[in-house]
């Protein structure tokens, strides 16, 4: 169907007059008749750009001119130009919000990975039984209500009454201020994290395995290679697009990451030891209600998103033609 | 675009493959990307498209940088006052207003009042009825500490003439954030006299009397005893280190301090500051408090079991308290109050923490009726009263505070006298300022001070870098005089 519009694009303007003044009317005739002749496929695809533009580019349209705006949600908007920028430079708390993301992601996107992998090893196992029962259960927690993660969690890190403390005291370590402490805080996210996206991320890896094939591992068996060195040589080196590909959502998860800490942390706590991107904005619009300074904000960070993005996938390509040359 | 990622991912067999060719779709985007930038760029709708929208964000910005007047109100006689009237508002306090509806068609009979009780989202709803200057309720319930934020927006019903003879029937901690440049713009509902809930079977227990402790110093060394006496197992009073601000503030009202000064400028810098984080300093220090988040599942748990002997909180507590506990077949819980210990010996022994105000939107289009029903329901005492006796309602207004008809005994506190105590040197409390950007400060301060929490309580002075954090995000000026003072006292 696209091959047959694609020929049509090309002919119609063949067949116009090709006179110099005309050309313009021509033209604005060919795209408006175009628009006619196939108004059924545009009207059948005219849903999803309708609420696209309403639901998806006015609002960040709308955020871009935000940025250059004082406004409150309520008193007049107030032009001020380039001064939110200017402003963000000096954002102490903006800086203390980038240097959490940091740390939370490498506390435990690392972890989370290898788990994930090894996990998804483990299930694509030949001898495994009830292979799908084994996947839905690592994967159940992704898929449980946030309300319930934040109190069984709550009572998990809890430093009087955690269970956590408890089973430590047990074993006669010290209780841990897993929640009231700047130091713990941003171990106790990871933990929560871990747990809640390694079986989402299995899943990633367990189609990742299935698409390597058979005959890979066959021919480096037959060169003698060990189980090992299967996995190091043939495995690894194939799940390269995977791996980047998880490192890449949970970056991006971990800088918009919201409800994880806004139900452990209180949003934060303690201090600011655990505000992160995604709640710092969070805060600046719909606490503080700084809707300008949020969206200059945002959008800051999605152009230093998007670029590293695109960086990490331009270094995506050239080594996977490396690998294929 | 649609179109060639679903070619592509058809192409792939497994789930497996179809992630990874997404993949490498992301990394070959850029030249297809480019194909369709052209295509898109030259073809006229996209164009008129952002135009379109463009036009569209003018007309938003220019509707809301128009404002609304504020409009004044005028006082009708009874007979004229008719019509229906919709209140937004939540929870128990919507029950109360709905309860009292019958009372006031009976006193009003032209007007008829709707109660919306869904809460859900209220704050967010009206915000945006607000902005868009449709849909806001004729009344509607605000927080005390919000109300300023949404009356210096000029979008709320000037009630300075129908108002502003009740001035001098509301406490002044309730009235101040009603009121902006002198002109009144809210009416206070209830009230948060704050006091200490305690188990009385923890106190007799460990011999500990609740009528010697009539300062902090006091309730401390009960504290030490009863944490001593207990082995460790009860502690004084729950106090999440992520929610430190509310006590703070209690502790604040009675040293006399202030996070802004009468003109809304930074004074959290203060002495009265210091000697208020000296009190949560010496508590946290002798062990007494129990570290679990304000209102947690823990913190619930604490109501039922010994682990913590006292509550610290607002007369509106008690409701939450009797939901939770069970009292015996008399009705007798065995728990009881005492007042708010002073800082110093002879000091105040009273706060204010929380209660809501009811007001007037500028749309609104029937403000006699609307004006008639919070009359009734907030300025009269037979309103008032009502509410109080079905809902708990602790009102704002003095002289149902003062009716003889409060002097009841409460079975659930052991037949204590409770609203009395609560009433007792209620106009004394010292009034916070309150600005627009008073819930943005009190973020601050709760996250300066559960960070000096986190850290062991070494820095002795948290308060001049807030000030300066203030300052600088709020963009007010620092409160010249009180600073230079603090400056001193440190030294």
């Amino acid at each position: 169907m696209i091959e047959n519009k694609r020929q049509e694009l090309a002919v119609e303007p063949n067949t116009a007059p090709k006179t110099n003044g005309l050309t313009r009317g021509v033209r604005h005739a060919n795209w408006f008749s175009r628009y006619v002749r196939y108004r059924h496929f545009y009207l059948f695809i005219s849903p999803f750009f309708l609420l696209f533009a309403v639901f998806g580019l006015f609002p960040l349209l709308f955020s871009f001119c935000l940025s250059f705006v004082n406004w409150n949600g309520l008193t007049a908007m107030r032009w001020v130009g380039l001064q939110n920028f200017r402003l963000m430079l000096g954002d102490e708390m903006l800086g203390t919000a980038l240097w959490n993301t940091l740390i939370i992601g490498l506390l435990y996107i690392p972890p989370m990975l290898v788990m994930a992998f090894l996990l998804a090893q483990l299930l694509n196992a030949k001898w495994l039984q009830l292979k799908a029962f084994w996947r839905a259960a690592v994967f159940l927690p992704c898929v449980t209500p946030m309300v319930v993660i934040s109190i069984v969690f709550s009572l998990i890190f809890s430093s009087e009454k955690g269970i956590l403390n408890y089973v430590l005291s047990v074993i006669h370590i010290l209780p841990v201020p897993w929640l009231t402490s700047e130091q713990w805080s941003k171990t106790s996210i990871a933990i929560l994290v871990i747990w809640r996206w390694t079986g989402y991320n299995m899943i990633l890896m367990t189609a990742g395995l299935q698409g390597i094939p058979v005959e890979t591992y066959e021919a480096a068996a037959i060169d003698g290679a060990n189980s090992f060195q299967r996995m190091m040589n043939v495995t690894v080196p194939l799940m390269m697009p995977t791996f980047r590909f998880c490192i890449l959502l949970s970056l991006l998860g971990t800088m918009y990451m919201f409800d994880e800490i806004f139900v452990l942390t209180n949003g934060g706590g303690p201090g600011t030891s655990s505000l992160n991107v995604g709640m710092y904005l969070f805060d600046l619009a719909f606490q503080d209600f700084k809707f300008g300074y949020a969206s200059c904000v945002a959008y800051t960070i999605a152009a230093v998103v998007l670029i590293v993005t695109l960086a990490v996938n331009r270094l995506n390509r050239s080594q996977e033609k490396e690998f294929v040359s | 675009m649609k179109f060639d990622e679903e070619v592509d991912s058809e192409s792939a067999t497994t789930e497996g493959r179809s992630v990874i060719v997404r993949c490498d779709l992301a990394g070959n985007r850029s030249q297809r990307g480019d194909r369709i930038k052209v295509r898109a760029a030259s073809r006229p709708g996209f164009w008129t498209l952002l135009v379109v929208l463009s036009l569209v964000l003018c007309g938003c910005s220019s509707l809301t940088s128009a404002g609304k007047a504020k409009t004044p109100i005028a006082e009708l006689p009874a007979a004229q006052v008719a019509g229906h009237v919709t209140v937004w508002s939540w929870n128990i306090a919507a029950e109360s207003l709905n309860s009292i509806r019958p009372r006031f068609e009976a006193h009003d009979p032209k007007v008829h009042v709707i109660v919306d009780m869904t809460g859900a989202q209220m704050q967010m709803r009206l915000m945006l009825s607000i902005v868009a200057g449709v849909g806001a309720p004729d009344v509607s319930q605000l927080q005390n500490t919000d109300a300023p934020y949404y009356i210096a927006t000029g979008r709320l019903t000037d009630l300075t003439s129908v108002a502003g003879k009740y001035r001098a029937e509301f406490p002044a901690a309730v009235w101040n954030s009603c009121v902006l440049n002198g002109h009144v713009y809210a009416v206070p509902w209830d009230i948060g006299p704050c006091a200490i809930y305690y188990k009385r079977s923890i106190f007799r227990r460990y011999g500990i009397d609740p009528n010697q402790i009539d300062t902090w110093d006091r309730y401390i060394s009960a504290g030490s005893e009863i944490l001593a006496k207990s082995g460790g197992r009860t502690k004084m009073l729950p106090m999440g280190s992520n929610d430190l601000s509310t006590l703070f503030g209690i502790l604040l009202q009675q040293s006399g301090g202030q996070i802004f000064d009468g003109q809304g400028r930074i004074a959290i810098d203060s002495p009265q500051s210091l000697e208020a984080l000296d009190v949560l300093r010496k508590m946290r220090m002798a062990g007494i408090t129990s570290d679990v988040p304000t209102y947690s599942q823990e913190w619930m748990a604490g109501l039922t079991d010994d682990s913590v002997a006292t509550y610290p909180g607002a007369a509106w507590l008690s409701g939450m308290i009797k939901d939770s506990v069970t009292a015996g077949k008399d009705g007798n819980a065995d728990w009881g109050v005492f007042r708010l210990p002073a800082i110093e010996p002879g000091g105040l022994r009273v706060a204010n923490v929380g209660g809501s105000v009811l007001v007037i939107p500028a749309q609104c289009r029937n403000k006699p009726a609307a004006w008639a029903f919070i009359e009734y329901a907030l300025c009269s005492r037979e309103g008032q009263l009502a509410q109080y006796r079905g809902s708990g309602i602790f009102p704002a207004l003095l002289p149902a505070l003062h009716d003889p008809s409060m002097d009841v005994s409460d079975p659930f506190f052991d037949g204590q006298m409770v609203s009395n105590l609560f009433t007792t040197d209620i106009t004394k409390i010292t009034p916070l300022n309150k600005t627009a950007t008073w819930t943005e400060a009190n973020g601050y301060l709760n996250e300066a001070l559960s960070h000096w929490a986190a850290t062991g309580m070494t820095k002795e002075d948290i308060f001049k870098p807030l000030a300066q954090t203030m300052s600088r995000r709020l963009m007010v000026d620092l409160a010249p005089g009180v600073s230079n003072v603090s400056g001193a006292a440190v030294k």
